[in-house]
């Protein structure tokens, strides 16, 4: 083994892929894991996504780069759950998931009220109302970019945005209700 | 504005994308309107649970290596570039005549590379400086320096046994002022190598160890890069470089540590 030497092109455009879209992993991940809702899923997600960027890195672009590489992971994930829809046609393995990401019995104590509540909700709603609401909420994306990274039309974000709050008030003020009986 | 006006924009009212003319009436319209107001405090209230820090999902430190690692992966010498060349038509003499040119290039190039390798002399090699400087650049940065952080030295170098098929040396010099922080996997060109991150006062260095290319002369180089002082040199079957920001006589004080340990 040798610390050999790559061809610079490669070298450089490795070096400059890293520098501009490994910090935004953090943000790659969290989209990931709210769509796929699990862990080892988040994480293939991700790699995926970052082998593909790079394989266009340089080409077809976005107007920034987390509005593209969010975009490539959104669609990773969209397939992959397809994919995971159609192998098993039962709602049951979304519910395992769910308490897979749980947080410990003692984190559940400690905040019950809110956070593991609102955590619940969200992976709760349809996935289309999810990615709108981690985007803007979460990633505090402009309605172009949101609209840039999920393909649908600005007046179409919006709507996701008005429905997915919508619901999202509705779930909690329902569990709020459950949890007090 | 009406109420049904206001409940249809109130989302983009909340994200701030709407005209500023139609924010001031909307604004105007919710001290006048109760329902309106209710279900803007909602609107606020959803939003308030969606930003808390603590729904976001943080990636295991792991996945930024296991891309990296891959990425390197997808990296392969440009032979298709070369495709052209098979499509060629020529003359019965010229194939064997290239081909001893380029046997002779070859041999030519690669002695020059390993002089170079370590002498420098030719300036060809710089891409192992580079990348050794940029590598120490990016381990200062947030907190890529070590994977395991520890100033015990038999933790650090069982940690490196399982993951490469060498084991560098680790040594901790407190005594002397070079405290031993920590070790990492990092990547030199496509190769895994183990980085050794010693702390002296407020400079870190950086030791990468990979094993040593046997056809190597044996020789020791120091340079310097950028502001950065780097020392390569062999031992026991391995090359190794250190990089870090402090000065020249520091690190030679260190490397002298080492090689002694080495022998020892």
């Amino acid at each position: 083994m040798t610390a050999s030497v790559l061809p610079v092109n490669d070298q450089e455009r490795l070096t400059r892929f890293e520098s501009e879209l490994l910090p935004l992993m953090n943000d790659a991940y969290n989209l990931a894991r709210w769509l796929v809702q699990n862990d080892q899923d988040a994480r293939d997600m991700v790699q995926e996504a970052y082998l593909r960027a790079f394989k266009f890195f340089g080409g077809m672009r976005a107007a920034t780069s987390k509005a593209w590489l969010l975009r490539i992971v959104r669609n990773v994930c969209y397939d992959h759950l397809r994919k995971r829809q159609v192998s098993s046609d039962s709602s049951d393995s979304n519910q395992e998931a769910l308490l897979d990401t749980g947080p410990s019995p003692e984190a559940v104590l400690e905040m019950k009220s809110e956070i593991t509540v609102v955590r619940k909700a969200l992976a709760k709603l349809p996935e289309d109302f999810r990615t709108v609401l981690v985007l803007r909420e979460m990633e505090k994306l402009s309605y172009r970019e949101i609209s840039e990274i999920t393909q649908v039309p600005i007046g179409t974000v919006m709507s996701r945005l008005a429905r997915g709050r919508q619901h999202l008030t509705d779930l909690l003020k329902e569990m709020r209700a459950k949890d007090l009986l | 504005m009406t109420s049904s006006e206001f409940q249809k924009r109130v989302d983009p009212f909340l994200d701030n994308e709407v005209e500023l003319a139609t924010a001031q009436e909307m604004q105007r319209h919710l001290e006048e309107c109760a329902d309106c107001e209710t279900l803007f405090a909602a609107r606020l209230a959803v939003r308030h649970c969606l930003q808390s820090p603590e729904l976001r999902f943080v990636p295991p430190e792991a996945l930024r290596r296991k891309i990296r690692a891959q990425l390197r992966k997808e990296i392969r010498p440009p032979l298709a570039h070369f495709n052209w060349l098979l499509r060629l038509q020529f003359p019965n003499w010229i194939l064997p005549t290239l081909a001893g040119a380029a046997a002779v290039l070859i041999f030519w190039f690669s002695s020059a590379t390993f002089i170079s390798r370590l002498g420098l002399s030719n300036g060809e090699n710089n891409t192992l400086i580079e990348q050794l400087v940029s590598n120490h650049l990016r381990s200062l940065l947030g907190n890529h320096l070590f994977d395991v952080a520890s100033s015990d030295q038999h933790t650090v170098k069982p940690w490196f046994a399982g993951k490469l098929n060498f084991t560098p040396p680790v040594f901790d010099f407190s005594d002397q002022g070079f405290k031993l922080v920590g070790g990492r996997l990092d990547y030199l060109g496509n190769e895994e190598v183990a980085a050794v991150v010693f702390q002296h006062q407020k400079h870190y260095i950086n030791l990468f160890v990979w094993p040593q290319n046997q056809s190597n002369p044996l020789s020791d180089a120091s340079l310097q890069k950028e502001g950065f002082n780097l020392y390569g040199w062999k031992a026991n079957g391995l090359t190794m470089w250190a990089v870090t920001d402090a000065a020249p006589e520091t690190l030679k004080t260190f490397i002298e540590l080492e090689k002694q340990q080495m022998a020892e």
